[in-house]
Order: C-alpha cells, then structure tokens, then sequence
C-alpha cells in the first residue's frame, strides 16, 4: 500500500502520533497545523485520504471538509478525528461531508481499519 | 399489653350546660303557673348571667372582658322584668300595660346590641366589606319580612299611641339584635365553638320573640327557648374557645359556603316570598315596602359582586405575576444548564486531547516497534495505560450524565444478543479479575436476543461486571448469566463481595451515592457507575434491582423485554 495521506491538527504530539503510525503502515504524510493550511497542502498534493481534526483554528474541520467536498477532490475520503465526542458532534461531522468519525482517544488499530475500510474500493 | 385509658375531665362548659338543660327540664315539671315555677323561671335568669361573669373573668383578658359584662347587663335587664311581671301576676294576677317591666325589657335590647356591635368591631375588622354587605343583605331581607309580618299589623292594630309604640317597639328590638348579629355571623370568628353558642343563645331568643309577636300568644314551650337561651349565652363565655375568638392574625378569604350561600339566598328572596304570601292570603302587600327592599337588596348584591370582582382581579394580578417571576427563573435555569452542558463538553475536550497523546505513545511503546521493553518497562507502562483509561471512563461517565440530566437518551436500536455482549465484558474483566484470584463463571441458555444499542448495553455489563469485581475481595467469586426467563431476558451479576446495607439500597442509584461499604474500605469510585447502568435500563424499557447482604455478596439483576417485544414497543 502506499500514497499520501493529510493530517491536520493544531496539537503537534498528535500529529506526530498520526505521522507514525501512518508512516509505519506506509503512507506518505503531509502535516497540517490549521484548516487553511490543510486546504492549501490538499490543493498542492493531491492526497487520496484526509485525516482532519474537528476544532482547529483559521478554518475547522468541518469546514475544511465542506471545501475539500466542493473542490476538485471531491470524493477523497475524510476522516475526522475529534475530542468532541458527543452524538450531536458526529452528526455534524457527517452531515459535513465526512466518510467517518474517529473519536479521541483512539486506538492504531482503529485508525488503520478505518483507512482500510475507505480505500478498499 | 399496658394500656392507659386517659380520660377527659369533663370541662366547666360541659358541666354548666348539663345542669342547665336540668333545670329546664324541672321547670316544665313544676306546677304550671304556680309561685315556685314563677320564681324559678328568674332562678335560670341568674344562672346566665352567672355564667357570663364567670366565663369571662376565667377566659378572658381584662381588656376583652367588656362586651361579655355588657351582655350580661342586658340579661340583668330580662330577669329585673321577668321578676316584676311575675311580681305583678303574682300579687294581683293582673297585669298592667305598659309595665315597668316593658321598659326595662326594652332598655335591654340596646345593651345587647351594643355588646354584639363591639364583638364584631374587634373580630370582624378584616374583610369587613363583604362581612357588612352580606349582614345587610339578610338585615333587609329580615326587616322587610318583620314589617310586613309583624310590625305593620301591630302599628294598625287599636289602642293608644303610646300602647302600640311600645308593641311596635319590641319587634324593632329584634331588627336591632339581628344587624349586629349577622355581621358576627359572616365575620371570621364564626368558626369558634364560643360563638356558635353565643349564636345559638340569641337566635333563640329571637325565634321566641317572634312567634310571641307573631301571635301574641305565650305558648307554654316558649318559656323553654327563652330559658335555653340563658343557659347557651352562659356557656358561650364559659367556653374556653371564647379567648380565641379572632385571635389569628390573618384573616382567611371569606368563603361562600352552603350556609352562607343558602342564608344569603333566603335574605335576597325575602322580597317576592312577602309579596306572594301576603298575596297569598289576601292581605296588604305593601308594595312600597317590597319594592324598597327588594331595591336596597339588589344594590347590596351588586356590591357583594364588585367586591367579588375586585378580589378576583387582585388574586388573577397576584398569579400573573407569579407566572412571570416563574417564567424568568425557568429561564435562567435553562440558561444555566445550557452554561453547564457546554462546560462539560469544553472539558471533556480538552481532557480527552492530552490523553489521546498519553494512550497513543503508550500504545506505540508498547508495540516494540521503537525497540524492545524489559518486563518491568512493559509492566510500567501498563499501569501508565490502566490509569489513563480510568480517567478516560471517568471523563465518559461525567459526560454522559450531563447529558442524562438534558434530556432522555437517544438509543440506535438493533437486535443485539445479550449474551454475546456479556461474554465480552466478562472476557474484558478477565485479567483483573486474574490478578486477584478470582473465580469468574459466565453462564448463557435460551434465546437472549433484546433489542436495544450494543454499545449502552455493553457499557452496561462493563460497569456491573467491573463493580462485581472491584468490590469483591481476593479470592472471592463474580458469577455473570444470562437466560430467558417468563418471558424477559435477564441478566444476573453475582459476586461474593463486601455486600451493601439495606438502607443505602434505595439511594444506591443516585448520581454520585456511594455506599459506605465502598468508601470506609477506600475503594476508588465515582459514583455514577450504578446510576448510568440504570439509566441504559430504563432507556430500553427494563428494569434493574438488587439484592445483597452485608460480607456476603451482591447480585444485580436486570430484566429486559426480548427482541420480539422490545421491538413492538419502540417501533
């Protein structure tokens, strides 16, 4: 397996946690510390999958998901990663356009199902 | 058995109209018109006004004395004529008119008026609009009848001026007594036991007058009312109730009860009654006088009305106004839990973010990947792991009782084998379980599909099994099964632990209750397991309960509907 996947996150320990684990099932990883910037860096490389934190400054990760869904990458999968974990809270992420909700704390195992799950088609 | 009988000791009041009732009765049973019953009728005269002096020096404040003493001036004034009038019938058997007696009976009237005036002066004070209105009103209707009845007939009748005022006169007494007395009646000191009796004693003595006046005519029983109302106006002060009379400070709304109701209709009707009675038997109907009461009568229910009004408007003011005051604190309190609900949310994010870093580097230590661990590195950082996830499940249970208390909870429901969620959470229990020597036994048999959301159900049998274990000594046992059973699924956490005191039991289910089992032995806990557990149960329709004994063990027992049902119900 391999290609590019973005993460966006302001807390750089869980980027670093994400670049790990990501780089270990052997994706490339390009890093995103806001929602601009996580626009910006989907624009320039082209990653076949994001992994976007929900609160984010600058732009958060809804919106960065309703961007990514209106650009040209329409149909790349989202996935959130959030803190915030109540029902409400994953309905909106989903009605954002997400392909799926991973609540923090979370598990490698769990990050790596759901890539699989999203990029078996 | 020992038993004390207490008895009451019969009360002065008790005693005083028990000879008084005697003595009526030995009047009747003395010689008609001889001198003995003559005499005696004044003897029963002083027994009144005896009881008046008497109950109001025992019963009575100097100051509140006064009115009593005043009534008893007015009887003093009865038994003076009674005993002239019987001096007269006894002496020479005639009787002249008018009499001394006829004016000191006379004079009497007022001092009685007087006195009841002064009661309602000090007792009706409060509410004493609608009292005034509703006493005129029967005042008319009593006047207006009396008039008719009684005091018209007797000013036509033959006879000197002066013959026929005095005859007038007497009836005009009784209007006097019945004004004071109906604003007594419709103040708040009706409800004492003292003024039905001082009630009583007049009203009897007016029926009396009346149907002497009436018909002229001294029926032999009306001595019996005059007598009964000597001995009624005694025990009226005699009754220790007569202190309290409007002692209460606040005076209640005035009520409209059958009584009054029924009083007041009679008063307002006494106009056409007059008029077809007299119709009726074909005398005068004297029109102007119907017509003039019927007037004042309807202008005093127009006012008891306003009144009436008024009162309702000032109570509809005073609830409006209370809605308002309720509306807004409704609104700070949602304000409130709206501050509180996004204060738990803001922290059970920025608790999660750091321990999100902590469990994920844990994790990634402990797959090697980063180099080999020694035991005790690899056993270290499982503690480093353990802790996080308590305060992680601590963070979740915090959570998810706020929103408990918002609102119900929302359930994805599918069909969801409930044995198969309780193997994992057994299966989940089963290293701490290990660690302290226990004995851990699931058991499943018949069909324990229920339908509900697997993962409540299963932070469900986490939090029994986990409290089974964690209050059950090393050694001990925690036995989970679940079967099909008279048609529930039911679920059974059994362990061999410290057990919780039967008064604790009905808390045991309150957010934050901790029983005193747990916390005199330092078991760590929240509090709010137990109060989640049952709150997944009531979400699916079920029902959970306990039982244990102190030292010996504790089992939960939760029954749900099965599948088939539980499916009808939230559809």
């Amino acid at each position: 397996v391999s290609g590019t996947i973005l993460v966006a996150d302001d807390e750089d320990d869980i980027l670093g946690l994400l670049r790990v684990h990501l780089t270990r099932l052997g994706y490339e990883v390009v890093a995103a510390h806001d929602g601009e910037e996580a626009v910006r860096l989907a624009a320039e490389h082209r990653p076949m999958l994001a992994v976007l934190d929900v609160s984010m400054p600058k732009l958060d990760g809804l919106e960065v998901t309703r961007r990514l869904r209106a650009g040209d990458d329409g149909d790349m999968p989202v996935i959130l990663l959030s803190a915030l974990v109540q029902p409400a809270d994953v309905e909106r992420g989903l009605e954002a356009g997400a392909n799926a909700y991973l609540r923090k704390p979370f598990t490698g195992e769990e990050l790596r199902e759901r890539i699989e799950e999203l990029l078996a088609v | 058995m020992l038993r004390t009988v207490v008895r009451r000791k019969p009360r002065l009041v008790d005693v005083y109209l028990l000879v008084g009732a005697v003595a009526i009765g030995v009047y009747f049973a003395a010689p008609a018109d001889s001198v003995v019953q003559t005499v005696y009728y004044s003897v029963v005269g002083v027994y009144g006004i005896a009881g008046l002096v008497l109950g109001a020096q025992r019963n009575l404040a100097r100051g509140a004395r006064f009115p009593w003493y005043l009534f008893a001036v007015g009887l003093i004034g009865f038994v003076v004529g009674d005993t002239i009038f019987d001096a007269y019938l006894i002496g020479n058997g005639t009787l002249p008119f008018p009499s001394a007696a006829d004016w000191i009976y006379l004079a009497a009237y007022p001092v009685l008026f007087a006195a009841i005036a002064l009661l309602v002066a000090r007792y009706g004070r409060r509410r004493i609009h609608i009292a005034l209105i509703d006493a005129g009103i029967v005042t008319f209707g009593f006047v207006l009848a009396q008039w008719v009845f009684v005091l018209a007939p007797t000013a036509q009748a033959t006879g000197s001026l002066l013959d026929r005022s005095i005859l007038v006169a007497y009836p005009a007494m009784d209007i006097l007594i019945v004004a004071p007395l109906a604003g007594l009646i419709y103040s708040r000191a009706a409800r004492s036991t003292s003024f039905v009796l001082l009630a009583l004693a007049i009203l009897t003595m007016l029926v009396a007058d009346e149907v002497y006046y009436g018909h002229g005519v001294n029926y032999r029983w009306l001595d019996g009312f005059w007598l009964a109302s000597y001995a009624l106006w005694g025990a009226a002060a005699l009754h220790p109730s007569v202190a309290a009379l409007g002692a209460d400070a606040e005076a209640p709304r005035p009520r409209l009860g059958t009584s009054r109701l029924l009083l007041l209709g009679l008063a307002g009707a006494a106009a056409p009654i007059v008029l077809a009675v007299q119709t009726g038997r074909g005398a005068n109907a004297h029109p102007y006088a119907v017509a003039g009461f019927g007037i004042a009568i309807t202008v005093l229910v127009l006012g008891r009305m306003a009144l009436l009004l008024r009162a309702y408007d000032a109570a509809r003011r005073e609830a409006e106004s209370s809605r308002a005051v309720l509306l807004e604190q409704n609104e700070q309190l949602r304000e409130l839990d709206r501050l509180k609900d996004e204060f738990v949310g803001l922290v059970s994010h920025d608790l999660r973010t750091p321990l999100t870093s902590i469990t994920g580097y844990v994790e990634l230590l402990e797959s090697e990947e980063t180099g080999p661990l020694t035991d005790e590195q690899r056993s270290f950082l499982s503690i480093v792991a353990r802790n996080a996830d308590r305060l992680l499940r601590l963070v979740n249970d915090l959570l998810f009782v706020a929103r408990l208390q918002t609102g119900r909870l929302d359930l994805a429901l599918d069909e969801v084998d409930l044995a198969e969620v309780a193997e994992h959470a057994v299966a989940g229990a089963g290293p701490r379980a290990g660690a302290k020597g226990l004995d851990l036994q699931f058991a499943a048999s018949g069909d324990t599909a229920v339908f509900g959301e697997s993962g409540r159900l299963g932070q469900l049998l986490d939090n029994l099994v986990s409290n089974a274990v964690k209050f059950t000594p090393h050694g001990g046992s925690v036995s989970v099964s679940v079967k099909a059973e008279n048609g529930a699924v039911v679920l059974e956490v059994a362990d061999s632990g410290i057990g919780i005191p039967e008064s604790e039991r009905a808390r045991l289910f309150e957010r934050f209750f901790r029983a005193s089992t747990a916390v005199s032995r330092q078991i760590p806990g929240t509090g709010l397991g137990l109060h989640i557990a049952q709150a997944i149960v009531d979400a699916h329709g079920g029902r959970i309960t306990v039982s244990s004994v102190v030292g010996e063990g504790t089992t939960f027992r939760v029954e749900l509907p099965p599948a088939t049902v539980g499916a009808e119900v939230h559809a």
